[in-house]
């Protein structure tokens, strides 16, 4: 393979791209609609920071189970928290729409004899075709986070270096996102003869992943843990244990019920809670499993243990305390690297497969 | 300049090309000739490198072509059967897309393809490939064909899609790249086509070559057996009288004209004895089967 010729492909794939009618359109649409969020997302980011202030205020006259408790500043990653919403509808979208005729159209329009007819190979031509889909995500991306970026200056937040890199993570883990639909795109497109068909085929599998596979993954969980575990009768009130973290814009508060009976712990509630631990840990297995399948569900993982690593600890433990410190970006990575592993392999897989189909294409 | 040994392609368990043994010359300009389906397109992309063959083997310029494909492509130009562009792209555009993989510079690629839309009349037409009628597509497949200045051209149904005057000027420009040295290898079913351009014809039936060389010679050796009858047309002024001589088989009479069917050719001495008679000879020939008539009756077996 020649450096030369797959660049020659890639090349004009990503000024195809970007200069497409469809491309523009569907990006315009994504970036407005990601700024008016951002915007929205700004401006919760700064009632939060005058709460915290607030907060940090009435501290000190605070007593009770709350004593001692330090409120956390919110993080700006709150802003990009609420982009991702919209990276998963209109994100997966422009990515479908960037790939699936890539190869259709040129089956159809027979511009793909032509081009195989000048010195070039097959690879060549497929993986040219792959890195300009890449290009031109990546472009929209980085256009997406630069006026994220610009916006937050406009509202003079500046990101801390370690928030610049959540949110270059953030980016990354987004441009994952893409690519997994977008490799989809491209497969159904060697696959099919017609682009419509590949269209077809390419939103199937995208509502399948998205929507069926995690209902699934819910029903198969439900099937295979069983029924949960039955409290015990309760022979007195139990204590109430609250805590309190918060993380960017939201507050998460955890009530764990405690019964105590002669200065100890209630034996039969402990056994309860344990039975109750080991039946949610079983059924989230089940569901993390499947949901490791579907690229919306790891991303969505990945990108609140970027943007709030708080909220996303405590989902993660929801039967253990808060933690008393933050999490750092690493942690939270380290702690979704199936997921980021699942992201990584899902294109990869849509990619090899195409590649495969591609080389083996009749051209007839 | 374009052998094939053995060539032979399978589709589905059903051979396209079967055992196929073809050899032109360098310089040639070969009518590659088969009805729909015989096989002929499936030959010129295994020729140039497109798919690679089942079994057997072909070579371009001495180079064998499943081995180095990427080398025969740079020595080679291809207007494929309804040839298809970037319709987002102007003509221009898509030569020069095509003229990157060549290696050329900005300054070469656009001299070669503002003298090749030239060339092919396409010069100053700024609208995209995807508004082109179907005969300045094909026009610009010639140039495409054309941007690497090659040494084998490679044309399926060229002129499928152009109007007689493009016709015209493609037969010209097929007799010019000769003219140059170029080995221009013909695929057509239209046999009035590829006698006009063509110098010497393969005929493709059934994947299988039926004949090949000149277009007489493979008139000839396609010829329904007759034994070897040959059959004279005679026309007199006069009323034909009885014809003795112990080569004839048989007579058609029809007042003064006759077709003489005879075990060998006896021109000579059937002119010679009308003469002798005190004949008028209006006609003499040997009737020989229509070009058309011999391939119609070959493409149907």
């Amino acid at each position: 393979m020649a450096l030369d010729r797959l660049f020659n492909v890639a090349r004009k794939e990503f000024s195809d791209h970007i200069t497409s009618r469809r491309f523009i359109i569907i990006l315009g649409l994504f970036l407005v609609i990601s700024a008016i969020g951002m915007h929205s997302g700004i401006e919760n980011y700064n009632t939060m920071l005058e709460s915290y202030s607030l907060q940090l205020q009435h501290m000190q006259d605070l007593e009770g189970p709350y004593a001692g408790w330090m409120p956390e500043k919110p993080s700006i990653m709150l802003v990009f928290s609420s982009m991702m919403s919209y990276m998963t509808m209109l994100g997966g979208i422009l990515a479908i729409a960037i790939g699936f005729d890539l190869v259709s159209k040129e089956k159809e329009t027979r511009s793909l004899k032509s081009l195989l007819s000048h010195p070039v190979y097959r690879d060549e031509i497929i993986n040219g075709k792959a890195l300009g889909g890449v290009g031109a995500l990546g472009f929209a991306m980085a256009l997406a986070l630069a006026i994220a970026l610009a916006m937050l200056l406009l509202f003079s937040i500046v990101p801390t270096l370690d928030e610049f890199a959540a949110v270059l993570v953030f980016g990354a883990v987004s441009l994952g996102f893409l690519l997994a639909y977008f490799a989809i795109a491209l497969m159904m497109s060697t696959v099919a003869k017609e682009s419509g068909n590949a269209l077809i085929y390419t939103l199937v599998i995208f509502f399948a992943v998205s929507s069926l596979l995690p209902m699934f993954g819910a029903m198969a969980a439900n099937a295979f843990a069983g029924d949960p575990p039955e409290p015990p009768q309760m022979p007195r009130m139990p204590q109430e244990i609250v805590r309190t973290a918060s993380s960017g814009g939201y507050s998460t508060t955890s009530v764990s019920q405690s019964v105590v009976y002669g200065g100890n712990e209630d034996p039969e509630w402990k056994a309860y809670e344990e039975e109750m631990k080991t039946y949610i840990e079983k059924r989230r297995l089940i569901s993390d499993i499947s949901s490791l399948l579907s690229p919306q569900s790891n991303y969505q993982t990945i990108a609140i243990a970027v943007t709030q690593p708080q909220i996303f600890s405590m989902m993660q433990s929801p039967y253990d305390t808060a933690p008393e410190e933050k999490p750092g970006l690493a942690g939270a990575l380290g702690k979704v690297w199936m997921n980021i592993a699942a992201l990584i392999v899902f294109p990869s897989a849509f990619f090899a497969a195409t590649y495969v189909k591609f080389m083996r294409m009749d051209i007839r | 300049m374009i052998r094939t040994e053995n060539l032979t392609k399978v589709y589905n368990g059903k051979a396209a090309v079967d055992g196929l043994d073809l050899e032109v010359g360098e310089g040639e300009i070969f009518g590659f000739l088969g009805p729909n389906g015989a096989g002929k397109s499936t030959t010129i992309l295994m020729l140039t490198g497109m798919i690679e063959p089942t079994g057997g083997r072909c070579f371009v310029d001495g180079i064998e072509v499943a081995n180095d494909p990427l080398s025969v492509k740079k020595i080679i130009g291809y207007l494929p059967e309804d040839v298809g562009f970037y319709g987002n792209m102007t003509g221009e555009q898509n030569l020069d897309y095509f003229a990157r993989f060549y290696g050329m510079d900005a300054k070469a690629r656009k001299e070669r393809i503002a003298e090749l839309l030239e060339l092919v009349h396409l010069d100053g037409v700024a609208q995209k490939a995807g508004e082109y009628s179907r005969g300045m597509k094909q026009r610009l497949g010639l140039a495409q064909a054309l941007i690497n200045d090659p040494k084998v051209l490679f044309l399926d149904e060229p002129t499928a899609n152009l109007d007689p005057e493009g016709v015209r000027e493609y037969r010209e420009l097929v007799e010019h790249l000769a003219g140059e040295g170029k080995t221009v290898f013909v695929s057509s079913h239209i046999l009035s086509e590829v006698r006009v351009v063509c110098r010497t014809v393969g005929l493709l039936a059934k994947g299988k070559l039926a004949a090949q060389g000149t277009l007489e010679e493979v008139a000839r050796a396609l010829a329904p057996a007759d034994g070897d009858a040959v059959r004279i047309v005679v026309e007199t002024r006069e009323h034909l009288p009885a014809i003795e001589d112990p080569a004839v088989i048989d007579i058609e009479r029809n007042g003064n004209r006759a077709v003489v069917r005879a075990k060998a050719d006896i021109r000579d001495r059937l002119s010679a004895a009308l003469f002798e008679q005190g004949l008028h000879v209006r006609e003499m020939r040997l009737e020989e089967p229509e070009i058309e008539d011999v391939f119609m009756a070959a493409y149907r077996r």
